[in-house]
């Protein structure tokens, strides 16, 4: 018998590269979006921080927009730099 | 003295107790006055005669009368025989009566002369004395005579209107036979025209006797009243693609009323428009009839309403028919009555599978549309279907969800077509309502307590209905979203385009936010194409490629959107490992950040077999493609072996490799041991075939039972994983899908009915439940 396989096609899950599962501004799933927008992925992007925190790109905006003086991570208050990996 | 007695005698029998006639003249009258009067006992005589006619009446006119009615004719076999002998006894009482009648009163009237000549008044009514007489001796059942008599005259009168009606000449023929339709005797001894006579004859007796309305007054309403439902029964029982009611109106005015017409006005049909008291009796009994006709056709109506609701659309004049008479008469109760009960006795029992449960449903929610527009009688009747459905029933929501978007046209996905325009309608509606906010109408008083803010709902179309089982949107979108996730993954002939029709039609009905998911799961569909293309064109993937790699692509889905995926795992066969990895890397390089999981189970292979000289192209899961690509480089395989080599519990595996089995690749040789069926390699097959040889006749028969039955037993770990996967399913359904897969395979016949003995067997084995026309596993 020989058998040959002509196509394939599998299924898969896509995954943020994270080193932690939710959004700790949100609380969404990183594979989920952040409250403003309807897709997860391409359309709600994250970002990380120098202090190594990741949030939802959106997230992390509308909170360094409602800091009036100092843009601190909301994590471990340390000055937010954003972390181009 | 003696002289005059026997004078008086000869005027007056009725002092010996006689009636019996007597010719007598004015010079006779004349003369017994004088003689009388010269005897000084005028008075007394008088006296004396009403008093005799009195006690003549109590004791021998009224007895006799009414004697006849005692009559028992019921041990004459034949119906008609009967009514014959029944209508001649009571025309010859009441003709005897007559008789008497008019020779009391002749004689009452010589009496009257005599008071006149001493001018004396007479003051004797005996008309009224006469009546109360008569029907002070009424006797209980007096009506079948009288019923026998009007019986029979209503069918010979119309016949005979029939016959005049009748110019055509086809219906003559059809007419031809041996009896009288009339009188129901032999045509050439009908005696139509002498029952007509006697007809008139016996109503004007009793018209002069003041007893027409006494005598015949309630029988005849009853006959009517028979003979209404019978016409309706004859002419419109179980066609309801028509309308009935002005032909039947029609009949009434004419045919009764004109029969009717006959027997109050002295035989004639035509009304003397002087005749008041005649009209006004016929113009009452009219209006009662047509009121009677309406209520004997509604209920006709409502009695097969039904089989109305199966023929709807086309028995919608019936409907239209049912709405005229409920406008003149409250039948309301008793339409809810009548169809809650037939509802529940023709669809809500087990015999009856879910999908035809809710086809009866909707099917009802247009027929009461059509009878009724504000809904209230179909919230109540429809009452107990969705109690049912929600407690007894619970692929009810598969099933809605199933027929909503199937491809062939149902019931469901036509109203979900219609979507757009209800959508439509309604805005305008709302907006016709805040216009003309002082025209609102309550509700009916029977509308239910329970939903008072429900006459929006109640407007609403039929998949409202359909949700409103649950009362629960989500519950639907939900399962909608398991069955397109079900689609998506596992069906071959997907079709982008319906499906997304499909979700912005639902969208319209349950809101964007219910559906967003499976928005997202359709954008994973496109978006998944786009990062194939790229990937498989990407120097990462491309530069590694070798010339047999099969064509590889992948679903990459959101999965906070999707429902769950199993959690089962598998090892890959080594290539597709790698070519996985592969793609799993220039997806990484691609997105940034981003990497992939793959799910090992889910998804379909192409692949094309080459066994025993034949070619087998076929599209398979990828355990399916795991496990024949094992048995590539090794024939036989241990269960536990391959299990660790495939990294999949043993039990699951051997249903998996029903699939093989059901193809006639693999075979179990021994317990636990599989072998691929391949000729130059598979002796272990020549032996069993050879020992099935040897075996004699009887044992052939055995030997094939047991064959089919492990045929079947292959199909048995096919079914359990059917129903693992999709938890509840009719016989039709597993029959089909099994025929399904075994069509890809070598032909295996079988019949439904052997594979529902196979399922009840597995029943009674606890293995399966079945109820509601389902079967599922047995979980305990
Ligand atoms: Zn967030
Ligand atoms: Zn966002
Ligand atoms: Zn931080």
């Amino acid at each position: 018998m020989k058998v040959t396989v002509k196509s394939w096609t599998g299924v898969a899950l896509w995954k943020w590269i994270a080193n932690d599962d939710n959004c700790g501004i949100c609380r969404m799933a990183f594979e989920a979006c952040c409250p403003d927008c309807s897709f997860a992925g391409d359309d709600c992007p994250l970002v990380w921080g120098h202090c190594s925190h990741v949030f939802h790109m959106h997230c992390i905006c509308k909170w360094l927009n409602s800091q009036l003086n100092q843009q601190l991570c909301p994590m471990c208050r340390q000055t937010w730099r954003f972390n181009d990996r | 003295m003696d002289g005059t007695w026997e004078r008086l005698k000869v005027l007056f029998p009725v002092i010996s107790s006689s009636l019996a006639e007597s010719e007598v003249t004015k010079e006779n009258i004349d003369s017994i006055y004088l003689e009388l009067v010269s005897l000084g006992v005028l008075e007394e005589v008088s006296q004396l005669i009403c008093i005799e006619i009195d006690k003549t009446l109590q004791t021998q006119v009224v007895p006799e009368f009414w004697k006849i009615f005692d009559t028992n004719l019921d041990a004459q076999s034949d119906n008609q025989a009967r009514e014959r002998c029944e209508f001649q006894l009571f025309r010859t009482t009441v003709l005897q009566l007559y008789k008497k009648f008019q020779i009391i009163n002749r004689m009452l009237e010589r009496l009257k002369y005599l008071y006149e000549k001493s001018g004396t008044k007479f003051i004797y009514n005996f008309d009224e004395i006469f009546k109360s007489v008569l029907l002070s001796q009424l006797p209980n059942n007096f009506t079948k005579l009288v019923y026998s008599f009007y019986h029979i005259s209503f069918n010979v009168f119309i016949n005979t209107k029939a016959e005049e009606d009748d110019d055509d000449d086809d219906m003559d023929q059809l007419r031809e036979r041996d009896d009288c339709d009339g009188c129901e005797m032999p045509t050439a001894r009908c005696q139509c025209q002498e029952l007509v006579t006697a007809f008139g004859e016996i109503n004007l007796c009793l018209t002069r006797m003041g007893l027409l309305d006494r005598i015949s007054g309630y029988t005849l309403t009853n006959l009517i009243q028979d003979e209404i439902y019978g016409h309706i029964q004859k002419t419109c029982r179980g066609i309801f693609d028509t309308q009935h009611l002005k032909n039947l109106e029609k009949w009434l005015d004419t045919i009764v009323l004109e029969w009717l017409t006959r027997i109050f006005n002295n035989g004639s049909a035509k009304l003397d428009p002087s005749n008041l008291k005649i009209r006004e009796s016929i113009s009452y009994f009219q209006k009662k009839l047509k009121y009677l006709l309406y209520e004997k056709y509604a209920k006709t109506i409502i009695d097969q309403f039904f089989n109305i609701i199966i023929e709807f659309p086309d028995s919608q004049p019936a409907i239209d028919d049912l709405k005229l008479c409920m406008e003149k008469l409250d039948l309301r109760a008793h339409l809810v009555e009548v169809l809650k009960n037939s509802l529940e006795t023709r669809l809500l029992h087990q015999g009856v599978e879910t999908s035809d449960i809710i086809t009866g449903y909707v099917a009802t929610i247009k027929t009461m549309r059509h009878l009724e527009k504000s809904g209230i009688l179909l919230q109540t009747v429809t009452e107990p279907v969705k109690e049912y459905l929600r407690k007894c029933r619970q692929d009810t929501v598969r099933c809605v969800v199933t027929s909503l978007i199937e491809e062939t046209p149902s019931d469901l996905s036509e109203e979900l077509a219609r979507s757009e325009a209800i959508k439509a309608e309604e805005n305008e509606r709302n907006q016709d309502e805040m216009n003309n906010w002082q025209d609102w109408t309550p509700d009916p008083v029977d509308a239910l307590d329970s939903d008072k803010n429900s006459a929006q709902n109640r407007r609403s179309d039929i998949i409202s209905m359909i949700v409103d089982i649950y009362g629960s949107k989500e519950l639907f979108v939900n399962e909608y979203r398991n069955l397109l996730a079900d689609r998506l993954l596992t069906q071959l002939d997907f079709n982008p385009e319906k499906e997304i029709r499909n979700l912005e039609l639902l969208k319209l009905r349950f809101g964007e936010n219910l559906l967003h998911s499976c928005e997202v799961m359709l954008k994973d569909i496109s978006d998944s194409k786009r990062i194939n293309s790229h990937i498989l064109e990407c120097s990462t993937f491309t530069s590694e490629e070798t010339p047999n790699d099969p064509a590889v692509s992948a679903l990459i889905v959101s999965s906070q959107f999707w429902p769950m995926f199993k959690k089962e795992s598998m090892e890959l066969p080594e290539e597709i490992n790698k070519l996985f990895e592969r793609y799993k890397k220039s997806y990484e390089e691609y997105k940034g950040n981003r990497t992939l999981c793959w799910t090992p189970l889910n998804g379909k292979v192409n692949i094309e077999i080459e066994i025993n000289d034949k070619k087998l192209d076929m599209t398979v899961n990828p355990a399916q493609a795991t496990i024949i690509m094992h048995f590539q480089n090794q024939k036989e395989w241990q269960l536990d072996q391959l299990s660790t080599v495939i990294n999949m519990p043993p039990s699951t595996l051997r249903r998996r490799i029903g699939f093989w089995q059901l193809q006639g690749l693999i075979r179990e040789a021994k317990e636990n041991t599989f072998i691929l069926c391949d000729e130059n390699h598979d002796q272990a097959g020549e032996i069993e075939t050879e020992t099935n040889v040897v075996l004699d006749e009887e044992e052939t028969m055995v030997s094939a039972n047991d064959q089919r039955e492990e045929e079947l037993q292959v199909f048995w770990s096919y079914i359990l994983g059917m129903l693992t996967n999709l938890d509840s399913m009719s016989l039709e359904r597993i029959h089909q899908m099994l025929k399904m897969f075994a069509s890809q395979g070598p032909g295996f016949e079988f019949s439904q009915e052997e594979l529902k003995s196979f399922l009840q067997r597995k029943v009674r084995e606890h293995k399966l439940v079945y109820s509601y026309g389902v079967y599922q596993l047995n979980k305990n």
